[in-house]
């Protein structure tokens, strides 16, 4: 490896580890698990989260779902 | 010595492609922005949230009168700056409390990279607001309308919330259960302000 090389690396591994990796006790496996996919390009994991989220919410509220969206789309 | 133009342009530059690392790779993005981030890159940020308030006046105000229109302008922006301000700071002294460390400059930095997401649903709700006013109707369009438009709203407020996330992750370097407390101990309070906001007509929603 170049020396130039080294130094890139270096550099970007003290940027990386500058924080203590988290641990959550037994959950750090899940965890990490979750925050992995949440690192790079996390829109389509929001995005499938998001749309379960809704229809669990359109389940319990049925149409009364329409009385929120008229709060949001006034409330900005 | 550097002229102005030139921080201009470079912060233009950070800050597009930071705007693309927080929606591609928002952990490392959040690092350099920690890193190498200025506050010039605030000024993009402003630009467009001004551009915003503009777009807002233009919908919201109750006649189209440049008196009225300025007003609205002024009082949008100067609630938002404010709001930010108070928010950031609030989390940051918490944060230090609960042992947190860093600048509050980079932290209000990075504090103000979380408000990429709310300008992009203001952005989103301001032509919904055009295109389809509100109120939704219980029919099956209006509906069907529901569930797409809480489904993005959705996605930007998860997309916020892990920005915000990392803002007190990386500008305080604290641990997840550490920042845990400082949103409990913060909730009632920006709750309580949230309320003073409502009641003054300038948010109805707590969105910053």
């Amino acid at each position: 490896m170049t020396d130039a090389l080294y130094e890139r690396f270096q550099k970007k591994w003290d940027e990386t580890m500058e924080l203590p990796p988290q641990t959550v006790g037994p959950f750090t496996p899940y965890y990490k698990m979750v925050t992995k996919r949440l690192k790079v390009m996390p829109i389509p994991i929001l995005l499938l989260m998001s749309a379960v989220l809704i229809v669990i919410l359109f389940y319990i509220l049925g149409s009364g779902i329409t009385f929120l969206t008229s709060v949001l789309q006034r409330g900005f | 010595m550097t002229h102005i133009s030139d921080i201009l342009i470079i912060s233009l530059y950070s800050f597009s492609r930071n705007f693309l690392g927080i929606i591609t790779r928002p952990y490392e993005t959040y690092r350099r922005i920690l890193l190498k981030g200025t506050l010039w890159e605030l000024f993009p940020i402003g630009v467009l949230l001004s551009l915003y308030f503009a777009v807002n006046a233009l919908v919201k105000a109750p006649a189209f009168r440049p008196f009225v229109l300025t007003r609205h302008f002024i009082k949008t922006s100067l609630s938002v700056a404010v709001t930010a301000v108070l928010i950031s700071l609030l989390l940051w002294g918490i944060g230090r409390v609960f042992g947190g460390k860093g600048e509050y400059k980079q932290f209000f930095l990075a504090w103000a990279y979380t408000l990429v997401p709310t300008l992009c649903w203001f952005f989103l709700t301001s032509v919904l607001y055009i295109v389809i006013p509100p109120p939704r109707t219980t029919h099956p369009a209006g509906i069907a309308f529901s569930l797409v438009f809480l489904t993005l709203s959705g996605v930007f407020f998860f997309w916020k919330i892990i920005l915000s996330y990392l803002s007190l992750r990386s500008g305080l370097k604290l641990d997840l259960i550490r920042i845990f407390g400082i949103l409990l101990v913060s909730a009632p309070i920006i709750g309580i302000y949230s309320i003073g906001m409502y009641r003054l007509g300038i948010f109805r929603v707590p969105f910053l």
